[in-house]
């Protein structure tokens, strides 16, 4: 008797022994088929994610660069007077150079292609120090640029050599010399950098500007005189499409 | 399924006196926390380069790390805010999220504490404040502690009624379930 009850026991416990194998092994692949579809999806939205942050590359040459009497900088085709993209942007801010690296080549290349005329509009937004200074030093030297490609070399070196919002930066000696590397030869430019001549024109010019309302901060890209929305200004293809849909 | 079931009523009696409630406060919990991660992700993932900007105002991190967590953060958040609402692997992922808010404090934190004037850019925007704003540094971290609480009640109770990880067998740990059987075969031998 009791060895028939251990057998059947027996054969009960491996049967039961057997079920939780199977569970174990069903609750393993549940587990890896679920990381494994995570995963999947994780890349496919890292990949989009990356395609919608990625900057152009600027392809031939840039439009005709006009140094205008009133302190804006207009890069477009000649003949090319429609859609407007205006851009209010200060040397200092982080979020410009952010715009710059991810949209700025969509925009030179759009004022190449002629799909728009291109208005730059450095001001200067910041009150506190040192980063008003270090705006002001910067925009007062780009202003004693006279020509325009070497005036589109040094707007870019500026951004790519922003300091910190912590620390003075911009100093006149490294303008001076980024001013050299972008092409720089006019006889003028030092002393121009050097007595901070152009920042009266600078500040006269933010206030202007700030006087109309229309800019709460910077960067602020308008097309066609509205605002576009920052979620269309920092996905280059999202801006591509914006401004080729207003030149139709 | 017959094991399942079985499994479940065992575990079902043992916690008896206390299980009618405290499974619905992970649900609770899950929902809050995946909330606030699914809603932070989903605005900052369509713009990426804002979420990077972001980021890197809290200059703490080199740049390219900057750079892949500004991209990698909204996706991650977006992940683990579904994976709480479904309540699939419910335990790695409260503990991610907890360790995501505590380097979240850790981040908003140390700008406060360096006088940084930024956005904590949570929910997309970030970086400097214009000149009338001002930090609001206490209430994000306030709400960080808040969703670390809530991320490790999850964590030590998971998975909460109304989860995946239950309907797929995936909860409960194997010693549970294996002691079942082995404390048959003693039994028959004395």
């Amino acid at each position: 008797m009791s060895k028939r009850t251990s057998e059947a026991a027996r054969a009960r416990i491996a049967a039961q022994r057997e079920a939780l194998r199977k569970q174990e092994r069903r609750k393993r692949i549940t587990m890896i088929v679920t990381v494994v579809v995570i995963g999947i999806v994780a890349v496919a939205a890292g990949w989009w994610s990356v395609a919608q942050g990625t900057a152009e590359k600027v392809t031939g040459n840039l439009a005709p660069v006009t140094l205008e009497s009133d302190g804006t900088v207009v890069m477009a085709r000649p003949g090319v007077t429609a859609p407007v993209l205006d851009v209010y942007e200060d040397y200092q801010c982080p979020a410009c150079k952010q715009m710059e690296e991810t949209s700025g080549s969509t925009i030179k290349n759009l004022a190449a292609e002629g799909k728009a005329k291109v208005v730059y509009h450095v001001i200067t937004i910041f009150q506190q120090e040192p980063t008003r200074s270090n705006s002001l030093r910067a925009a007062n030297a780009a202003r004693c640029v006279t020509d325009g490609s070497e005036y589109m070399k040094f707007h870019d070196l500026l951004y790519s050599r922003q300091p910190s919002e912590t620390q003075t930066g911009f100093s006149v000696d490294d303008l001076l010399k980024w001013g050299k590397e972008a092409g720089v030869t006019s006889s003028g430019f030092e002393s121009c950098v050097r007595g901070q001549s152009k920042v009266a024109a600078q500040e006269q010019f933010t206030s202007k500007i700030m006087a109309t309302g229309k800019i709460t901060g910077t960067p602020t890209v308008m097309l066609d005189g509205k605002p576009l929305d920052t979620s269309v200004v920092f996905v280059p293809s999202d801006l591509r499409d914006a401004v080729i849909k207003a030149g139709k | 399924m017959v094991q399942l079931a079985s499994g479940t009523s065992v575990s079902g009696k043992l916690q008896q006196p206390t299980n009618s409630v405290l499974p619905w406060v992970a649900t609770a919990a899950r929902l809050v926390l995946a909330g606030f991660l699914a809603v932070a992700g989903a605005l900052k993932i369509g713009t990426p380069a804002i979420s990077v900007q972001a980021v890197r105002a809290y200059q703490l991190l080199p740049d390219s790390l900057a750079q892949a967590f500004g991209y990698g953060l909204p996706v991650l958040e977006i992940i683990l805010g579904v994976l709480l609402v479904i309540g699939l692997l419910t335990r790695p992922v409260a503990v991610i999220s907890g360790l995501l808010m505590i380097a979240f404090m850790i981040g908003i934190g140390s700008a406060w504490a360096r006088g940084l004037r930024i956005d904590c850019g949570c929910f997309g925007g970030g970086g400097q404040l214009a000149a009338g704003q001002e930090p609001t540094y206490f209430w994000e971290l306030l709400r960080d502690v808040g969703l670390l609480a809530c991320a490790a009640w999850i964590a030590i109770r998971p998975p909460g009624r109304l989860a995946m990880d239950s309907a797929l067998g995936l909860t409960g740990s194997a010693g549970d379930e294996e002691a079942e059987p082995v404390d048959e075969p003693r039994s028959d031998h004395t």
